[in-house]
């Protein structure tokens, strides 16, 4: 990867991700705020937030792909939420989809995304 | 300057004003500062969202102008609103009329609260700069205008590696939180672990390119921080943004800063 990882015992990760990444070479990717919506543009799984974090992490992995990449490039992301309630549906899909360590990574809980219906996006930036 | 607009397309997407992914090679970058609607004396412009829009979008016009960019040259923005169905009647139309035909990278959030309890957008963009980083410094921060704020409206990264730091917390090494309910050593410690990230990484706090400060109750966040923020960068301040946010991942948690910074 055209990354390296960041690691130091005086400032340790809460949970299974990276504390930074640093970008050695390649391609900076920078990926729009990823929600549930399919190919078609209809949005998956209303009210479900374990069918909209699967499929909004699979829409992620899509724009890597299509950037020549895959989950592997991300040296960062973030995952905006609109409820906390939420965050153990979203980090088991979350984990499915990297299977190892996540990249750097960020949680936040926001009042609202951009429509109503929206339960999750994720953000990324990547070497590619 | 070797911009690639990633078409992982979907028919909603179309006309919406964003790219899915838009990736550049890395020469010279630009980070701005979330901008707001003040005006030049620092007084929210008054009317409301269409106001505030343009004024946002013509003080970052004025930022990419002093590094030589224009709205085409930029890759991701991020749009914070406290008022989605303003930005939806009246805000959106004014992005529009900036871009034109060019598609960014985009995230749009609804949080609860900006700098000003008025404030009803922030925007913040990362541009590609043309030209070649040779022979310049490895930053640049600047100011287009005059403002009483601890940060730099834009910063420019020429060449370099540049460094993402995940969101810091006021967690201990053995996971602990440390100064629950207790604002100024929340703060003391996220600036600590950010300052070990940085070292780790090569890097010091003046290397700090762009930070983003999430925090439950931004009074408190002004009340507490400011001494422990300024001893930390001692005056090498990175372009920032600040929002008032619902939650965090761990309900103890007041407070998370990311930070993008760069090295030689």
């Amino acid at each position: 990867m055209p990354f390296s990882t960041i690691a130091t015992p005086e400032a340790k990760p809460v949970a299974n991700y990276k504390m930074a990444t640093r970008m050695e070479g390649g391609r900076l990717l920078y990926i729009s705020g990823q929600v549930a919506w399919d190919a078609g543009g209809n949005l998956v799984g209303k009210g479900d937030v374990r069918a909209q974090a699967r499929q909004a992490f699979e829409n992620l992995r899509g724009v890597l792909q299509a950037a020549g990449g895959d989950v592997q490039n991300l040296m960062k992301i973030t995952t905006y939420i609109t409820a906390i309630e939420n965050f153990p549906a979203v980090a088991e899909a979350r984990t499915a989809v990297f299977s190892g360590e996540l990249p750097a990574s960020t949680l936040i809980v926001v009042k609202a995304l951009f429509h109503p219906d929206f339960l999750i996006e994720v953000e990324g930036v990547a070497a590619v | 300057m070797d911009r690639r607009e990633v078409l992982a397309e979907r028919p909603v997407e179309k006309g919406r004003g964003f790219m899915p992914g838009v990736s550049v090679n890395p020469s010279r970058v630009l980070f701005t500062a979330g901008l707001t609607g003040r005006d030049a004396a620092g007084n929210l412009v008054a009317g409301g969202m269409a106001p505030q829009a343009q004024r946002t979008f013509e003080r970052l016009q004025a930022i990419l102008e002093r590094a030589g960019a224009r709205f085409d040259d930029v890759v991701k923005q991020l749009v914070y609103v406290t008022d989605l169905d303003a930005y939806n009647a009246v805000g959106r139309a004014e992005r529009a009329k900036v871009f034109g035909p060019t598609r960014a990278a985009s995230t749009g959030l609804v949080v609860r609260r900006l700098a000003d309890p008025a404030m009803l957008i922030e925007v913040e963009m990362v541009v590609d700069l043309q030209g070649a980083p040779q022979g310049k410094p490895l930053l640049e921060k600047f100011n287009a205008e005059n403002h009483p704020g601890d940060f730099y409206q834009g910063v420019i990264v020429n060449g370099g590696r540049l460094l993402y730091l995940a969101g810091q917390v006021a967690n201990n090494p053995d996971g602990s939180v440390a100064g629950v309910g207790d604002w100024k050593r929340q703060a003391e410690k996220v600036y600590e672990n950010i300052g070990h990230i940085l070292k780790a990484a090569g890097a010091t706090p003046g290397s700090a390119v762009k930070e983003t400060t999430w925090v439950l109750d931004i009074e408190s966040w002004r009340r507490n921080a400011p001494p422990v923020r300024r001893a930390f960068y001692n005056g090498d301040y990175p372009a920032s943004t600040l929002v008032e946010i619902p939650g965090l991942a761990r309900p103890e948690f007041l407070v998370e800063i990311e930070v993008i910074a760069a090295v030689a």
